[in-house]
């Protein structure tokens, strides 16, 4: 009876303390990591499955040491940055910052308008309307409000589950391809797994989670239930990404159909998958495209704000907030105008997104891992030698993946 | 200190006597022999004035691997914005690795780009820049500067951008706009590795001349780190004014790093209301626990007051109120009134009571001052009182409070003693909430 009282308990404390990793995580399958997963299941099958287990494992070591940081020392990743490093090197990383999630938030309102299309609504409507609506709610909103819409939005991620199961996949195969690595020295294949990882962890997913957590105020004795929580959203948003590709695989790759976009996948879905399929595909993108297009100005605001000293807040009125709110509001404005435009080409965009995703990802892995090891900042909650180790190692990798990234963004 | 005399004698005016930090920050030290050494990283100053002084200086150098090197203030020959001179020879200054551990204040580590609390706008702000008096001998710490030029000046930028505005527009505020706060009003809020608490530099009367209400809006700016070290190192005043004025979850977070002798002394310097108010939402057991703690005797009337549903009078009420017996003349009352040490602010009222303590009338203190001072405080009442019972509602009591235009309103059990007393704050409080359901909106309202 204690038992059972003790483990309603701490699922209490768990649902209090949870939000910030799964929410940081689910923001990874976004419009730009639909494309990517979709096409990796398209071109190589189930071949690329395997990735997925050194990158929830990767995910979770970084995602874990923003979450413990803010914990302990309830500030901000940009606040940690301008108090060790000094206002120079953070006015710069804050300002390639702003100019990636710019162009990341026009490929999510790529992602609404080409959602737009599958649902036979005008792009000119959809656009506009959710631009409205994501402002809406964070000028309107309180933080806890906010909150609660986001979690929501992270459930209807469960759509491309259900089209998984809808596309009837081999589990026999799928099981197995994902246990055994498969490596093919093959051009287009290192691209493709290099697409895969790359899009994982971006700088901005730093600076967001640990943000909530302050914002959260999750004390250090409920560490454990927000280590949970960065477990969890990694699992989730990981086997979300493996249905994707199943979705792709199991129709598209068999038909030999080659695509380019999420919404190809979707069209070509339509008629080997059945209509149902490729609603919920289609419903998955415009989810996952409008929650992204809320959380990337928001955390760009967040950062910023922090950095250089602003007063920060959902919780407060344009009035006491005005830079917050003038950013958050400048770059919706300029994602959803530039969607508009008659005839823009979205590829440019993607690389240059890319592009500077790779430039800042390095500085602001090296930044964390320093403030991480500080003892005056951390105190006995600094990394231990494996830890950082295995720390070190991903973020060599990371750090090769993201600049080849960023050379091949040139080359094309 | 060759400079400051030299600037006294060519008659600089008063301003270039004033010196950015971020002017003197990396540029080179050499020593006596015009050899270079290092550059400058930081300053330490003296805390002990209300503008520090200039103690020593850190000088830094190689890269990557930094070595740091302290510099009693009294050997520098020479400090501006191109170079420090030095009076030693580079072979008697020691470099070490470590440069963060200092126990005294520095500027770059402790103010720069650090947050502080300006206690004169009552907010928590970020140092863009310390702005620096030269006087005899050292330098003062006169201002920081919280601006958006201090932001371009650390930069590098802010003369092309005062060159870019001023193409634009001549008169610009921004040019003459220079964001500086005194240091008398700055409290830095670093915290000692030792003892986990701050240095209250500011007195701690500037920050009980801030209200009750915007000292806790401060320290809910601050994180939860500081929020825990500043708090231990107020005085039991500042303390209760704070505890009082934060929310439940912050309440808690506190109490759980103070031990059982810092709680007791807390909880038995707060109103009652506020702290039922907060131990009603704590867990039982732990609400037993801290009762325990507390005297014995208001320990009683807490865990009495406990015992009432939350949007009754009886779990409004406060049990701080001034009574009398009816016997009592006014001279004596008044008499008492002067020595007695109230918890909370007694709205104006004194309540009139028999051997029994039941509740008979009422006056305030015009009524008291007008009377004979010989007369018994019976003669003074109002012809009639009105009360209220312990479990009428809230909107019973607003209805009363607003029909007679009373400050406080009496609480009596069903026999007639009296409980508590219900002041107009508390009232307010539960009306707003019913009102406008969503804090926000309380926020703008404040505002306008």
């Amino acid at each position: 009876m204690k038992n059972l009282k003790s483990f309603w308990a701490k699922t209490l404390i768990f649902l209090s303390v949870m939000g910030p990793g799964i929410i940081t995580a689910n923001v990874d399958n976004d419009a730009g990591g639909i494309t990517t997963y979709s096409v990796a299941g398209a071109h190589f099958g189930y071949a690329l499955i395997w990735s997925f287990v050194p990158i929830i494992i990767a995910l979770v070591i970084i995602q874990e040491m923003c979450s413990r940081m803010a914990v302990v020392t309830g500030k901000g990743l940009a606040d940690l940055i301008r108090e060790e490093f000094g206002v120079r090197v953070t006015f710069y990383a804050m300002v390639v910052l702003v100019f990636s999630n710019i162009f990341n938030t026009i490929s999510e309102f790529a992602g609404i308008a080409a959602s737009a299309e599958l649902f036979g609504i005008s792009k000119y409507l959809l656009v506009p309307v959710c631009a409205l609506f994501v402002w809406w709610l964070i000028v309107k909103g309180t933080y806890k409000s906010v909150e609660k819409v986001f979690l929501a939005a992270c459930l209807f991620y469960v759509c491309y589950i259900v089209s998984g199961f809808l596309s009837k996949p081999d589990w026999k195969t799928v099981a197995s391809s994902s246990i055994s690595p498969s490596f093919h020295f093959d051009q287009a294949y290192i691209f493709m797994l290099i697409g895969v990882v790359g899009t994982t962890i971006a700088p901005w997913m730093q600076f967001y989670q640990q943000s909530s957590v302050v914002e959260k105020g999750i004390r250090i004795e409920n560490y454990k239930y927000s280590r949970l929580d960065v477990i969890i959203g990694a699992f989730v948003v990981n086997i979300i990404a493996i249905f994707i590709v199943i979705v792709c695989a199991n129709t598209l790759f068999i038909h030999g159909i080659r695509i380019e976009t999420a919404k190809d996948a979707a069209l070509a879905l339509k008629p080997l998958a059945g209509q149902y399929c490729f609603y919920l595909f289609a419903f998955g993108l415009l989810n996952a495209s409008v929650f992204s297009a809320c959380i990337l100005p928001l955390s760009t605001a967040y950062s910023v704000c922090e950095g250089m000293g602003w007063e920060i807040g959902v919780n407060r009125t344009f009035k006491e907030a005005p830079q917050f709110y003038s950013l958050y509001t400048a770059i919706i404005a300029i994602g959803a105008a530039i969607i508009l435009i008659p005839g823009v080409k979205l590829v440019p965009i993607m690389l240059v997104s890319q592009a500077t995703n790779g430039i800042l990802l390095p500085f602001v892995l090296i930044f964390m891992l320093l403030l991480v090891n500080n003892k005056r900042l951390m105190g006995k909650y600094t990394n231990s030698k494996f830890y950082n180790f295995c720390t070190i190692l991903i973020i060599l990798i990371m750090i090769i993946l993201s600049l080849i990234l960023f050379i091949t963004a040139f080359i094309h | 200190m060759n400079i400051f005399n030299q600037a006294f004698q060519k008659n600089i005016s008063a301003a270039k006597m004033f010196i950015f930090f971020s002017r003197l920050m990396d540029r080179p030290v050499f020593d006596n022999q015009d050899r270079e050494i290092g550059e400058i990283y930081d300053i330490v100053v003296k805390p002990s004035q209300v503008y520090p002084l200039s103690h020593g200086l850190i000088i830094r150098k190689g890269f990557p691997n930094r070595k740091y090197a302290l510099i009693d203030w009294k050997d520098i020959e020479k400090l501006d914005k191109d170079e420090a001179r030095l009076k030693i020879d580079k072979s008697k200054i020691v470099f070490g690795e470590i440069h963060d551990e200092r126990k005294e204040l520095t500027l770059r580590r402790d103010i720069l780009d650090q947050q502080v609390v300006d206690t004169h706008n009552h907010k928590v702000i970020r140092v863009n820049d310390i702005q620096l008096l030269a006087v005899e001998q050292a330098l003062m710490i006169a201002h920081v500067d919280i601006g958006t030029r201090g932001l371009f000046r650390r930069l590098g930028f802010e003369r092309s951008v005062d060159w870019a505005v001023k193409i634009f527009n001549p008169k610009a505020k921004y040019l003459s706009d220079e964001r500086l706060i005194s240091w008398k009003y700055i409290q830095p809020l670093t915290i000692n590795p030792v003892s986990m608490t701050i240095k209250i530099d500011v007195p701690q009367k500037n920050l009980a001349n801030i209200p009750a209400a915007d000292l806790g809006d401060i320290f809910l700016d601050l994180n939860a780190k500081h929020q825990i070290a500043l708090f231990k190192s107020l005085n039991l005043a500042n303390k209760t004014k704070i505890f009082t004025n934060i929310d439940f979850k912050t309440q808690h977070s506190i109490l759980n790093e103070m031990n059982d002798l810092e709680i007791s002394e807390l909880l038995n310097n707060i109103p009652s209301d506020e702290a039922t108010d907060f131990l009603e939402k704590l867990p039982r057991e732990k609400t037993k626990h801290i009762l325990n703690l507390i005297e014995n005797k208001y320990s009683r009337r807490l865990s009495q007051l406990l015992g009432y549903s939350g949007d009754s009078a009886g779990g409004l009420m406060t049990t701080e109120y001034i009574a009398f017996t009816k016997e009592t003349t006014v001279q004596s009352a008044l008499d008492q009134i002067r020595e007695f040490k109230f918890k909370s602010e007694p709205a104006q009222f004194i309540y009139i009571i028999d051997e029994t303590h039941h509740l008979l009338s009422a006056t305030n203190f015009r009524r008291l001052i007008l009377a004979n001072p010989q007369e018994p405080i019976l003669n003074s009442a109002f012809p009639k009182t009105y009360f209220v019972h312990l479990d009428s509602s809230v909107k019973e009591v607003a209805y009363l409070m607003e029909k007679y235009k009373y400050f406080a309103i009496p609480v009596v059990d069903e026999s007639n003693v009296l409980q508590g007393i219900i002041t107009v704050d508390d009232i307010l409080s539960q009306l707003i909430s019913f009102a406008w359901r969503r804090l926000k909106k309380i926020k703008i309202i404040q505002k306008i």
